[in-house]
């Protein structure tokens, strides 16, 4: 039996957006049901703070001066082991990209060392670099560059072969071909690494402080905790969560601005 | 297509001998024995049917593929402005998407030594030629093919080439865009009179602008036979006679190979 | 470390079921679960339980054994042990600040002439000067963890000495024997180790001790604590543990501070204690010996030097708030000196 009808839309769904407010909105509306639960006292305040308690020990460390000490001391350790743990992974990704001989060393060492958990090692670099700034900065240094290697070695994969051979035959030079054609052609995948090893700088920050750090966030946190200082402790939380979200926005600009021509 | 600085492009007499040249892929032989000579300032068409080492060949011309046997001999002074003596054109354009159009042509500039007012003249003057003035600022991505292809060919005039390779730049466009952009490299190869091999499946095309069509044959690829074409490009119609039989009997003899060719794994 | 599941939920039973028959007037038989660290200085309560006087004031006590003395106050909340012996660090007070620990009792005294804890500086800081205590400003100084004991008896050290605590570089180790390596390389000018540790170190001379902060800074370093829960719900119990306490300190003092002590007396606490540690060191005897620290007449609790110490890291700002020291301390268990 044959009726006239309309044809349905089938093709609904499976595409989700991210609409800003809605993600603002559900932030502010967990934090001011946590301030709600906390102050008509459906959850314990004794060892779990409440949102006014943080903002206030977060007001306290700024106004004492402290919060900049410590966070000047990590965005020193952050920024200077991030930027060699980027800068020598990509230079070795970009060898081990190009290179059989660096590929077929290199991979298996990358391999065999990237698993490792780094903060098991820190010990180890307290040994090795001292106490000091040196086995801090070693230990983000360590996290940051195997991931970067994985990433440009992929990137340089993913450089169409084309482009190369374009290059070639137009008779440039190998440095003008890795940083003309190669090094922009892997640049997107290098920058996916970026937010893997940003916010792995970040949580190696901490356990990177663990050890002889008098300044810094992670240092910061792990006093408060050994002085169940709960406000405090999560005050460097929201100090720490709030530095990742800083820095990836910094990342997704940079990517804007780098990657427009995508 | 712009008039400008054409005359910059001037007849430069470069031609090259294929002697002997055999070619294999792991023991799959793809070239056997080839003997061809391009002359000076003609457009060479090779024709053949699909895997018969056309590509390998112009590889091989333009120094991209290192052959097995035999040799590639060029003639004639490319001149002291050329850059890049053999040029190559590519299907798939091969622009740099993180570059815009006048970038991508600049590319293949910066490693010489050209300062950068004369440099962003070149340029200027090869985007004039191909019509791409307007464009200079946009990504390729904003380009259709079409532009794109002419991106490619401003790109390979800008470094004053004695011998263009072109493998199939037209085979990624649609019909109309192909046309329009066929007749422009007509004009332009007649006037500039660059030295051409230019590599086909399209015979409509390779009588529009050969002088002479090697057809290549199935695998391994052997030259079957060489067609020549003495009318001048700019002469050309497509509904003239004499041309449209000479690509019926081309057509005649691709035939059964491309038959096979078609019944077999890509 | 000994931490069973079942032990919380019996006791948040007795907790619960506290207000329907009240506060319990006599013992309940039930185990008492002690934290304390695995170490030679909570020793007469090895003796206690070696000579059975828990059992004999009805209250069977189990050791839970950590290694580090902040987790012993921090599981007391949680409520995986009943009771600890631990040194009263900053995390300490600010858990008994809010309501939830009391000091009951006293418990190891870093006291003049006995040499628990040295004061080891590197070869190197020696050599450049640093051959006493109130040198020590201007130097880096390891410790375990912020608001330790270490920190404590530093920070006691500079008020005594005249020199500021902030013109020390403190250096948060985490672990003693990150301590131990960071001194012996140099790495930190000076430290705190325990004697069994030190004199042997310095007699190879790989470092060199300065003082004893027995003699430096005497003061109450160990004291007896209970959760309020265990207070409210375990009185009787919480009593009985502390009169065994008590008989086992007495029992210790006999052997190893009364100047005329007897030699059999020694050899048998000697004995009773190794039941729990050095058990199968040949040196255990003498390290026994040699480890002996202070401990006050009836485990008395020394107030006063409780209320310093949370003076002190109150006036650290390790310590939020203002806590009352009343409301930290209960003295209905135990003596006071
Ligand atoms: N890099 C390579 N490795 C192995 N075999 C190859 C390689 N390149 C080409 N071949 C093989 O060599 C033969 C000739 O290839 P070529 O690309 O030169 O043919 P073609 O005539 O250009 O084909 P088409 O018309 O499809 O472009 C084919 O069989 C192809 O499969
Ligand atoms: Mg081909």
């Amino acid at each position: 039996m044959l009726q006239d009808r309309r044809v349905p839309f089938r093709a609904s769904g499976y595409n989700p957006q991210t609409y800003g407010a809605i993600s603002l909105l559900t932030l502010i509306a967990t934090i001011a049901l946590w301030q709600l639960a906390a102050s008509q006292g459906w959850i314990s305040t004794q060892f779990a703070s409440s949102p006014e308690a943080i903002l206030q020990s977060l007001r306290n460390l700024y106004a004492s001066g402290e919060l900049w000490e410590h966070l000047s001391a990590s965005l020193q350790r952050l920024a200077i082991g991030w930027v060699i743990g980027t800068i020598t992974g990509i230079i070795f990704g970009l060898l081990l990209g190009l290179f059989s001989i660096a590929r077929s060393s290199g991979m298996a060492l990358v391999s065999a060392l990237f698993p490792i958990p780094k903060i098991a090692l820190v010990p180890l670099f307290i040994i090795w670099f001292g106490i000091g700034e040196g086995s801090k900065i070693v230990t983000l240094v360590f996290g940051v560059f195997f991931p970067t290697v994985i990433n440009t070695v992929a990137g340089v994969d993913a450089v169409p072969r084309g482009l190369i051979r374009m290059g070639q035959s137009f008779g440039l030079r190998p440095l003008s071909i890795v940083a003309k054609i190669v090094l922009p052609g892997a640049l997107p995948s290098i920058f996916a690494g970026f937010r893997i090893t940003t916010a792995t700088a970040i949580v190696l920050l901490v356990a990177a402080e663990m050890i002889g750090a008098e300044h810094g966030i992670g240092a910061f946190v792990l006093q408060a905790g050994n002085l169940y200082a709960t406000d405090d402790l999560l005050a460097g939380i929201v100090v720490l969560s709030l530095l990742g979200l800083c820095v990836s926005f910094v990342v997704g600009q940079l990517e804007r601005v780098l990657l427009r021509w995508r | 297509m712009s008039d400008v600085a054409l005359d910059a492009l001037e007849r430069r007499g470069i031609g090259l001998s294929v002697c002997a040249v055999s070619h294999a892929y792991r023991g799959l032989k793809a070239l056997e024995g080839i003997d061809i000579e391009i002359p000076p300032g003609e457009v060479t068409v090779v024709v053949g049917p699909s895997g018969c080492g056309k590509s390998t060949l112009l590889g091989i011309l333009g120094g991209l593929v290192a052959q097995e046997a035999g040799e590639v001999v060029l003639h004639g002074d490319p001149g002291a402005d050329c850059l890049n003596p053999l040029t190559y054109v590519f299907q798939d354009f091969a622009l740099l998407p993180w570059r815009s159009v006048a970038g991508n042509v600049s590319l293949v500039l910066e490693d010489h030594a050209m300062d950068k007012a004369a440099r962003a003249a070149r340029v200027a003057e090869v985007l004039a030629l191909t019509g791409l003035t307007e464009f200079a600022d946009a990504w390729p991505r904003q380009l259709s093919g079409g532009m794109r292809q002419r991106v490619g060919i401003a790109r390979a005039l800008a470094v004053r080439p004695a011998v263009l390779l072109m493998d199939e730049p037209l085979s990624a466009l649609d019909a109309q865009t192909r046309d329009l952009l066929l007749d422009e490299f007509a004009a332009l190869i007649a006037r500039t009179g660059v030295t051409t091999v230019y590599v086909t499946h399209n015979l409509p095309e390779a009588v529009r602008l050969g002088h002479s069509i090697v057809v290549l044959g199935r695998r391994p690829g052997r030259v079957r036979e060489i067609i020549r074409i003495d009318m001048p490009l700019a002469e050309r119609r497509p509904d003239d006679t004499a041309l449209m039989a000479i690509e019926q009997r081309l057509w005649a003899l691709l035939r059964d190979d491309a038959a096979e060719a078609a019944r077999e794994l890509a | 470390m000994h931490i069973t599941r079942r032990g919380v939920l019996a006791t948040s039973l007795a907790a619960a079921s506290a207000p329907l028959i009240g506060r319990p007037a006599r013992a309940t038989g039930m185990k008492l679960r002690l934290g304390l660290l695995h170490t030679l200085s909570p020793a007469p309560f090895y003796m206690a339980q070696a000579r059975g006087y828990f059992e004999k004031h009805g209250t069977p006590v189990e050791f839970v054994f950590f290694d580090a003395a902040q987790p012993i106050a921090a599981a007391a909340v949680a409520g995986d042990i009943d009771v600890g012996v631990t040194a009263l660090t900053g995390g300490f007070f600010s858990l008994a600040g809010r309501g939830t620990l009391k000091v009951i009792g006293g418990g190891l005294h870093e006291q003049k002439g006995f040499q628990l804890t040295a004061l080891v500086v590197s070869k190197a800081a020696f050599a450049a000067g640093l051959t006493n205590a109130g040198k020590l400003g201007g130097h880096s100084f390891g410790i375990t963890q912020y608001g330790s004991s270490f920190h404590y008896m530093l920070g006691r050290i500079a008020d005594q000495g005249g020199f500021d605590l902030h013109s020390v570089t403190l250096r948060p180790l985490q672990q003693i024997g990150n301590m131990v390596a960071a001194v012996k390389t140099g790495q930190v000018d000076a430290t705190m180790i325990i004697a069994s540790v030190a004199k042997p170190m310095a007699d190879a001379g790989e470092v060199h001790i300065i003082g004893w902060v027995g003699d430096l800074v005497p003061y109450q370093i160990t004291a007896l604590f209970a959760p309020s829960r265990t207070i409210d719900s375990r009185m009787s119990d919480l009593k009985g543990f502390c009169d065994a306490y008590r008989q086992g300190v007495a029992d210790y003092r006999r052997a190893f501070l009364e100047p005329k002590r007897i030699a059999a007396d020694t050899d048998a606490a000697i004995a009773d204690i190794r039941k729990f540690i050095f058990a199968s060191d040949p040196d255990g005897p003498q390290k026994i010996r040699e480890g002996i620290g202070w401990y006050d007449d009836g485990a008395a609790l020394d107030v006063a030097d409780v209320r310093a110490q949370l003076a002190w890291f109150a006036q650290q700002g390790m310590v939020k708030g203002d806590i009352d020291p009343e409301a930290i301390i209960d003295t209905r268990f135990l003596p006071t000196r």
